[in-house]
């Protein structure tokens, strides 16, 4: 799931100062699901920018709305004709930056702004905490690694690790949270019976399946159209 | 038969076909978690109407039921039943202007039909309201001067005084049934003449005659038959008994004799019978009250004969009773004839059972057998068309409530035969109920004390006939009323398509019933209506039947609508407050504009603030409101586990969040009771309000 945290309130009332009617809309999946930005955190929002503008005496249409998931055109129709049919003049999207980057693509001459900062593809720890899981590199390594990833549990990204920094299981860089990945590697490893596999180093990894080769499209063959 | 723990009841099904298990336990399906819930918001008016939907006798319910719905209340697996017959006797005696004002008015007869009712007992007089209200003319005939058959005449007053049973009475008559008091069927009028006068019979004459024993003696001075002697009593003749009396028998009317008989002055009153204490058909609550007026039972003892000396009653000869039943559970007292027991006496009541009299129908072709009406129990009818039959002739022995059932459904045959002709066969009576309260569930429930009231004390109680139990104050009927656990109204996934199934709910409900089956799931059997699932829910997507959050926020946005906010006190309160610290129905009833205008405060009862979202924590502000206080139950004293906690966690969360939106998180406050609501909610509303008066939103 993609984790996403909400902005300081003031830093998204300073985008909107310029702006008389606005929307909020949420995104019923995994912004839902990280409580940052389904329903109820729409409701919140909204209703903290209606008090503050109306605190500094200046009344703005604050509006709500929430679709199931905003990366995906069908969703996202009735909030495009929203926008159009009640001459809105920004919206706040409160999904991860995929769902403001499709919404932005398509709002022609509206503005929009993020109420979320998006961080990270992650797992649900307990009620409440999320922890990276995966960086989305685009050529999977885990399966030499007990399936853990150290490209986004490793705070240094290495391929073969531990580094110095590694103390009673612990990552030098927030001890109190971060565990040292290499040594869940190797501890899971151990228990897998083959830690013999650790003798044979990663070779360096090639990139370009992640951002370095470009902006990424992923395709079904025969399942799209191809123009 | 209840509802398999699997299936996926859903709410929907509870509030039809399903229902709770109170309710399916009633004859008559008294829809008990909605009176009881009425009352919990202080509309006792409601809780009237609501009994009085299907019930004319709730007067006489709320002093003598013998309350199925508490024996079947899922309360007991958590600590004690709700105590329902309290509760229902609170509101008939304090609506009884509303009971007037509402009460139904006879309608224009609409019909040429007619139809006969012999007997003015429970069961027939709810048929011939049930018949006039549907536009039938009604006769019914009664033998006595008095209506309300055995209830007139068999239940001692200090259990139901006659001003009770008069209430329900009265609504009864207002229907413009045609009541002909001391008109004897076979004596005054015969019943051949009923038939031809009418286009149908029924026959409600209940068991009005005690049965005798088959031993020697029965004849001496100083024996009575139990009915009878109850009938004396209620009318005021006093029979005249020794200063050792006994009374044959182990149900209930037996202990009503005994009781009565001890109030007559006897210095001993003993009770003798069959059964085993284990196995005696009188409520077990019946016989401890007995008990404590200081009367004896003599278990397991078969009348063997009644001694005599000159004529009357010296003592009575007893055998030991072996075994009362059989092995299929039939009624076949064996005895042991080598035992025996004298018990040396001067009056002897027997209360061994009923029996009908039936003796208007010799000569007629309505069949008897072996003194029982024969009768069919799916279609009332009897041998003879367009003659019917209800309440305990058709039954035997049963409860005022199950008579009314029977009444009920009389009329519904009747009304059938006068209009078609023909016989109607009543539904199948299996009602589906939620059944019990899972162990699990139940053991995270708190306990909450049963209010219990205190009968006057067996010592002076049983130098009369007055009343032995008062009626509960308002303060304990709130108090009990918020007991019920309103099964099955509460949370439910209002919004399906809003659900991403983020655990949220399973995570946080304190009774470890939420699921997530790709949406979120709630057992309505199972939930226990706390709200946390609600309040936390990131889609919105719960509501909680019972109180949902929704309609709360919609009558406040009203509320407000209402007001002049210019000339609103300062600074304007709105105040959270839990319904379960009132003691009266002060602060349950609606406010006026001009109240709230003038005190500064609109005041939000929720039954439970933990179920307040932080949406439904920031929104007062947006309204103009200067502040908001949430004011739950003492420290420890929540119905429900671990909201407390939840409940200051999202109070601080929101506190931040009005600090980062400029508004200062200090105007939103939690406070604790400090004993009731109605003692200490003005004094917290008072103090809030007087800090830092200068605040106002927007000004």
């Amino acid at each position: 799931m993609i984790v996403a945290d909400p902005k300081p309130f003031l830093q998204v009332k300073g985008y909107l100062e310029d702006f008389q009617k606005v929307l909020v809309v949420g995104c019923g999946t995994c912004t839902t699901v990280c409580l940052s930005g389904g329903e109820a955190e729409v409701q919140i929002l909204a209703s903290g920018l209606r008090i503050a503008f109306g605190k500094d005496g200046r009344k703005k249409t604050i509006l709500e709305g929430c679709v199931q998931r905003q990366c995906d055109l069908e969703f996202i129709v009735p909030v495009l004709s929203q926008v159009e049919a009640e001459g809105i003049d920004a919206v706040v999207s409160l999904a991860c930056g995929v769902g403001v980057n499709f919404l932005a693509d398509r709002l022609g001459n509206i503005p929009i702004f993020p109420g979320l900062d998006t961080t990270f593809y992650g797992a649900n720890m307990q009620q409440g905490l999320w922890a990276e899981m995966c960086a989305g590199c685009g050529s999977c390594i885990v399966a030499y690694t007990g399936g853990i990833c150290p490209v986004a549990r490793c705070s240094k990204h290495l391929l073969n690790g531990p580094c110095g920094g590694s103390e009673k299981g612990k990552c030098e860089v927030d001890p109190k949270n971060i565990d040292c990945v290499w040594q869940l590697i190797y501890d899971r490893l151990k228990r897998l019976g083959r830690l013999e596999d650790l003798r044979n180093l990663l070779p360096a990894k090639d990139w370009s399946t992640a951002s370095d080769g470009g902006v990424r499209r992923s395709a079904r063959e025969q399942l799209y159209d191809v123009k | 038969m209840s509802m398999d723990k699997s299936s996926q009841g859903s709410l929907q099904s509870i509030a039809g076909d399903v229902l709770p298990t109170c309710s399916a336990a009633c004859p008559v399906h008294t829809d008990t978690r909605e009176y009881v819930q009425r009352i919990s918001k202080g509309d006792y008016e409601g809780a009237l109407d609501v009994l009085l939907e299907v019930n004319p006798f709730p007067s006489v319910c709320g002093r003598i039921c013998h309350h199925p719905c508490e024996s079947k209340c899922r309360r007991v697996a958590i600590d004690e039943a709700v105590s329902l017959r309290m509760l229902k006797r609170f509101v008939v005696e304090n609506t009884a202007a509303h009971r007037i004002a509402r009460r139904k008015k006879a309608v224009q007869i609409n019909s040429d039909k007619s139809a006969a009712i012999i007997g003015a007992g429970p069961a027939g007089l709810t048929a011939a309201m049930d018949l006039a209200l549907r536009g039938y003319k009604v006769k019914v005939y009664e033998k006595d001067t008095k209506l309300g058959g055995m209830l007139a005449h068999a239940i001692p007053r200090y259990r139901l005084p006659p001003e009770a049973l008069a209430q329900d009475i009265e609504d009864i008559l207002a229907t413009g049934i045609e009541v002909h008091f001391g008109s004897s069927v076979g004596v005054d009028i015969s019943f051949e003449q009923l038939r031809k006068e009418n286009d149908a019979v029924l026959i409600a004459v209940g068991l009005s005659e005690s049965h005798s024993l088959p031993i020697p003696g029965t004849g001496s001075k100083g024996v009575f038959l139990g009915v009878t002697f109850l009938w004396d009593v209620a009318n005021g003749l006093c029979p005249e008994l020794g200063e050792r009396t006994l009374v044959i028998g182990g149900g209930n009317v037996a202990i009503d004799i005994a009781r009565a008989a001890k109030r007559l002055g006897p210095k001993n009153v003993y009770m003798a019978c069959l059964e085993s204490r284990e196995e005696m058909p009188a409520w077990k609550w019946e016989i401890a009250e007995a008990e404590e007026e200081g009367i004896e039972i003599l278990n397991s003892w078969g009348p063997k004969a009644i001694l005599e000396k000159d004529g009357a009653v010296r003592a009575m000869e007893f055998r030991r009773c072996a075994s009362v039943f059989d092995a299929q559970r039939r009624f076949s007292p064996s005895y042991d004839e080598s035992v025996t027991n004298t018990v040396e006496v001067d009056s002897v009541i027997l209360g061994i059972g009923q029996k009908a009299n039936l003796d208007f129908l010799l000569g007629s072709e309505v069949s008897v057998n072996g003194g029982r009406l024969t009768c069919d129990r799916e279609s009332m009818a009897t041998s003879e068309p367009g003659v019917f039959a209800c309440g305990e002739v058709m039954t035997g022995p049963g409860s005022a409530i199950q008579a009314v059932g029977t009444g009920h459904d009389a009329a519904k045959v009747l009304a059938h035969y006068l209009e078609t002709g023909e016989i109607l066969k009543l539904p199948d009576k299996n009602t589906i109920n939620i059944g019990e309260l899972p162990a699990a569930t139940a053991a995270k429930a708190r306990r909450l004390d049963r209010v219990c009231v205190d009968l006057t004390d067996p010592a002076e109680r049983i130098k009369d006939f007055s009343p032995i139990e008062p009626v509960y104050t308002e303060e304990e009927a709130l108090s009990e009323s918020r007991r019920c656990l309103s099964c099955a109204t509460g949370a439910h996934l209002q919004f399906p398509n809003h659900c991403a199934g983020c655990l949220t709910c399973v995570r946080i409900c304190p009774f470890g019933v939420a699921q997530v089956r790709r949406t979120a799931f709630m057992p309505p059997q199972e939930c226990q209506t706390c709200g946390l699932c609600a309040a936390e829910c990131p889609a919105f997507a719960i509501e909680v039947l019972r109180f949902p959050t929704a309609a709360m926020k919609k009558s406040m946005v009203e509320n407000v609508a209402g007001l002049d906010l210019e000339r609103v006190a300062r600074p304007f309160l709105i105040a959270y407050c839990c319904v379960n610290g009132t003691t009266s129905r002060k602060y349950l009833k609606d406010q006026s504009a001009g109240e709230i205008m003038e005190t500064g405060v609109l005041r939000i009862l929720v039954p439970c603030v933990g179920r307040l979202s932080m949406a439904d924590l920031v929104s007062p502000f947006e309204l103009g409101a200067d502040k908001v206080a949430v004011v739950s139950c003492p420290e420890g004293a929540c119905y429900y586990p671990r909201v407390e906690g939840w409940l200051e966690r999202r109070i601080t969360r929101t506190q931040r969040y009005l600090d980062e939106i400029g508004l200062g998180g200090e105007k939103l406050q939690l406070f604790k009771m400090e004993g009731s609501g109605d003692e200490s909610w003005t004094r917290i509303w008072e103090r809030f309000r007087a800090v830092n008066l200068e605040t106002a939103v927007g000004r």
